[in-house]
């Protein structure tokens, strides 16, 4: 893995996962990075998936809409509304996955500028745990994934955090 | 669907101690005994059977009975499902971020190179 290590913690006693991930860029670019479709198109969504849609209202009460398109030509659209909107430190939206509206989450993320290192936080905030187990499985159909002892590393150590 | 979640809840709460983390990790190296198990805990016996019961009933050990024992074994199912949920989070966001790196790079080049 070549990189910044991305570190996720999921608690056990709420339904809220996080992310942690510095970035080498001052915090206004990133925090543009994060809200501008300019910049937008050019990274979010997982491998190999392409962002053939992004309508951002950048405002209190405004929506946004990212339509990702999979190698296999199946669409995912995720949507929300911004809450807070405080650049370039703070970002607070709603984030739902179309199609499993009950999974609608509260995202919280923090831009964090040091020397030119922007460490971005992110929390988001589900209804209920089973809301929060949903919201993965809607993202990506089943891979072939590696087999499930060489991922417990993975999983004990996000769960120790 | 709603099956699947609510095993999740179980076996991310199981995961949550690190007494059963450690149990687990113990079982990936093969079928163990109870007094094998208690070994290198500083806990009673009763302490660790507890624990495995957790374990057991979030479906992440099953129990087998050999002799007078019953050795606990990993359940690699259950434990899948829950790395393949978190699998799913880290590759939506690792993809992203990999190419937000190398696109950050490029936007601050342009603005010293102007």
């Amino acid at each position: 893995m070549t990189g910044p290590r991305l570190e996720i913690t999921v608690p056990h006693d709420e339904p809220v996962i996080m992310f942690r991930r510095a970035f080498n860029a001052p915090a206004c670019l990133v925090f543009d990075a994060w809200t501008d479709p300019v910049h937008l198109r050019h990274w979010r969504g997982p491998r190999g998936f392409e962002l053939v849609g992004c309508e951002v209202d950048l405002r209190v009460g405004g929506s946004y809409r990212f339509t990702h398109r999979a190698p296999d030509g199946t669409q995912h659209v995720f949507y929300g509304r911004y809450r807070e909107i405080e650049r370039p430190s703070r970002l607070v939206s709603t984030f739902a996955y179309e199609g499993a509206p009950d999974t609608e989450a509260l995202d919280e993320v923090t831009f964090d500028e040091d020397g030119g290192i922007t460490l971005v936080t992110g929390r988001s905030i589900f209804p209920t745990f089973q809301a929060r187990e949903v919201f993965t499985a809607g993202g990506a159909a089943e891979r072939g994934l590696a087999e499930s002892h060489d991922r417990l590393d993975d999983l004990l150590a996000t769960l120790q955090s | 669907m709603k099956a699947v979640t609510d095993e999740l809840s179980k076996t991310f709460a199981a995961l949550a101690d690190p007494t059963r983390r450690a149990i687990l990790e113990r079982l990936r190296t093969g079928e163990t005994t109870l007094g094998q198990l208690a070994e290198p805990f500083d806990m009673s016996l009763q302490a660790v059977a507890l624990h495995l019961k957790v374990l057991e009933r979030s479906g992440l050990v099953t129990r087998g009975r050999v002799a007078q024992t019953r050795p606990a074994r990993l359940e690699a199912g259950q434990l899948g499902n829950a790395a393949r949920w978190l699998l799913q989070y880290r590759e939506f966001w690792e993809g992203s971020f990999e190419r937000l790196d190398g696109y950050l790079e490029d936007l601050q080049k342009e603005e010293g190179g102007t």
